[in-house]
């Protein structure tokens, strides 16, 4: 009577503990070992402050109707960054404006400030991968795979349609948007989209490998800013 | 189809709808929606009806918008005022009247145009949600432990009830044969007495427990901080599968802090809308999760514009790789210097909705991946990071970066030396440029 009794208890007892030891939920980071040094009040990006043990709730920036505390802000309005003498043309604010004149004004008014060398122009091929390809194509097409794929039709041709795109308006169209395509201002820094509108410039040439010469220059020199027809495009 | 051919009629008449296809896939898609819905600008249904009687001016406005609005048109003011501040300049169209015509035909035969196509051919390699769905909740053997307590618990009760009755059975039939009833014992006393006279069995059953139990316990406390499997329900169910797989976004195009931080980064919605303020309806869910962007930064998608004054709410993600505070792990030097490809340490993310941290195994199971440094310990972890570190072989002669080192080391008698050492085995790895020192990491 008592072994069985026991046995019964005993089994019980393993089989709980070795089911309840093999369950894994998808929702639980597991056993944290000193969870403050895993989830601290130091400043990190994307930690949610308001779950963090040291914070009542009162430190941070708060959103916008101030209950939640936010991490991810923009920086302070008018500053600029520190930066190198020679990076300083490429932090400084855009002064053009959000309008469909400011647009047409870029065209004249605003150049790239960069050579055309190698370092520049492969690290723009490199941005134009990460940043542009999924929409514009691997050549400029315009079929990435999402057009390809049906969801956004029309995406002009660089080499055909925005042959004569001057650069000022490629500057412009990054930071601020035209059309369905949307800002790309908090993505690529101006040094970047410089970068990125030397290798585009070379794709409304129908050129995809840039070649270069002794000195590292390109070797087809982009064509200064064309600005004949500014109500083109 | 409108095969009447008439040599009097308008712009509106007589198209081909077919031409018309493609010269508006060409020319107009990337802004005009031929429903009512407004994209990057007016939706063109019933165009005819607005447009009556004004052929000439709407081939003019088509071609050359700006001149057309000189003309000084009532209705083309109201367009004016009404979208070029938000959405700019129609730019001059290079189409002819016939090609005007067969587009405008187009527009009338109302066909869809544009918006997702749930038949859009899909990558061989990339999982629908429902594959993705199945792999995930087979990886997940749900929370059943309450039902194995309850069910041990009854079966407790009925064990030790049943013992209870036959012990007062036994009694009775004592008490019937006039024998003296059972010693009153606890059950801890009678268990200890039993295990007495069974010893063998219980030593055999008390090794056998405690081996489980060692081995149980030091794997519990060997998943200390340990992520492997972590995927946590997020306030949108974002697809990579789509959004990397599908349609080749790259990882660096919203995680893009990853090539110049310390953080990769979560977009924020704005990055989101780069693409959603055209693509209102996703694969997989539709509009149901697609709406939540919206609603967060307060955009009308039947307008296709931000609303005003609205009070934006923010995307509450949940962080899913957290690396502890005393480490200073930095994406940038991994990324734009060492080039280690994004799936070397967070796996085959391409295949999986949310965000995920790999196991061991679905990272070395990559065979696509360039370069893949393969890995035996559970991913981050500190021995993970010290193993990579020891097997990674650094390019000193075309990285960029280690080039300045290898020059500096061979600009010396001891930095030759030096190096002679390091590439004695032909290679160097980042463990003998210091990648093992504590203050790399640790600082």
């Amino acid at each position: 009577m008592m072994i069985r009794r026991s046995i019964i208890f005993g089994t019980t007892c393993a089989a709980v503990l070795a089911l309840s030891s093999c369950r894994e939920d998808s929702n639980s980071p597991g056993v944290e070992y000193m969870p403050d040094m895993y989830r601290s009040p130091a400043i990190e990006a994307y930690v949610d402050y308001g779950d963090s043990k040291h914070m009542d709730g009162t430190q941070g920036q708060k959103d916008e109707a101030g209950i939640k505390p936010v991490n991810a802000m923009l920086p302070a309005p008018g500053t600029i960054p520190y930066t190198k003498a020679d990076m300083a043309v490429y932090v400084m604010p855009y002064a053009l404006n959000n309008t469909p004149e400011d647009y047409e004004r870029s065209a004249m008014e605003v150049h790239s400030p960069m050579l055309a060398n190698k370092k520049n122009v492969l690290r723009g091929q490199e941005i134009y991968s990460l940043m542009c390809k999924h929409c514009h194509g691997d050549a400029g097409h315009g079929d990435g795979a999402i057009s390809n794929n049906g969801f956004i039709a029309g995406i002009p041709d660089y080499a055909t349609k925005l042959k004569d795109l001057p650069e000022g308006k490629m500057f412009h169209t990054i930071t601020y948007g035209k059309g369905l395509m949307g800002s790309h201002a908090s993505q690529l820094n101006q040094l970047e989209r410089w970068q990125v509108i030397e290798y585009v410039k070379l794709l409304q040439k129908g050129i995809t490998e840039p070649e270069f010469d002794k000195d590292d220059m390109l070797v087809v020199k982009a064509t200064e800013t064309a600005a004949t027809d500014t109500t083109q495009n | 189809m409108l095969f009447t051919f008439n040599s009097f009629a308008g712009v509106f008449e007589g198209g081909d709808a077919a031409k018309g296809a493609s010269l508006f896939k060409a020319n107009c898609a990337a802004c005009h929606k031929i429903t009512d819905e407004v994209l990057a600008a007016p939706g063109l249904k019933d165009i005819d009806v607005r447009w009556k009687g004004k052929d000439a001016l709407i081939v003019k406005w088509i071609q050359n918008p700006q001149a057309a609005a000189a003309s000084g048109d009532p209705y083309i003011k109201g367009i004016v005022d009404k979208y070029v501040g938000t959405f700019g300049w129609m730019a001059n169209q290079a189409v002819t009247e016939a090609e005007i015509k067969d587009i405008l035909a187009f527009v009338k035969a109302g066909d869809t145009g544009g918006g997702g196509d749930p038949n859009a051919p899909k990558g061989p390699q990339c999982l629908t949600l429902d594959e993705i769905n199945k792999a995930e909740s087979a990886n997940e053997e749900g929370d059943g432990t309450i039902w194995f307590i309850i069910i041990g618990a009854i079966l407790a009760i009925i064990g030790v009830t049943a013992a209870n009755i036959s012990r007062s059975l036994k009694n009775a039939i004592n008490e019937r044969e006039g024998l003296a009833p059972l010693v009153e014992r606890t059950y801890w006393a009678e268990a200890k007495s039993w295990m007495w006279s069974n010893k063998k069995f219980v030593s055999v059953i008390g090794l056998f427990l405690f081996c489980y139990f060692t081995v149980v316990g030091y794997r519990a406390l060997m998943d200390i901080g340990v992520y492997d499997g972590y995927t946590p329900d997020q306030p949108i169910l974002f697809s990579h599968a789509v959004h990397n797989c599908q349609n080749e976004i790259d990882c660096q195009y919203c995680h893009s802090g990853a090539s110049k931080s310390r953080h990769a980064g979560i977009p924020s919605a704005n990055v989101c809308m780069n693409c959603h303020k055209g693509v209102k309806k996703g694969t997989m869910t539709g509009e149901k999760e697609i709406a939540k962007i919206y609603d967060a930064i307060g955009f009308d998608p039947a307008t296709g514009t931000y609303k005003e004054n609205y009070q934006q709410k923010p995307i509450e993600w949940v962080k899913v790789n957290n690396m502890p505070d005393h480490v200073n792990f930095n994406h940038s030097t991994h990324v734009s210097i060492a080039k280690i490809d994004c799936k070397n340490c967070h796996g085959p993310q391409n295949m999986y909705t949310v965000g995920h941290v790999p196991t061991a195994e679905e990272i070395n199971g990559q065979d696509d991946v360039v370069g893949l440094v393969k890995l035996e310990r559970r991913p981050f972890t500190m021995g993970w990071c010290l193993e990579c570190h020891n097997k990674k072989e650094v390019d000193l002669n075309s990285n960029g970066y280690y080039q300045e080192m290898h020059e500096r080391y061979k600009s010396s008698e001891v930095g030759l030396r030096t190096l002679r050492d390091i590439m004695e085995d032909g290679e160097a790895t980042v463990r003998e440029l210091g990648g093992w020192e504590c203050g790399k990491c640790h600082y």
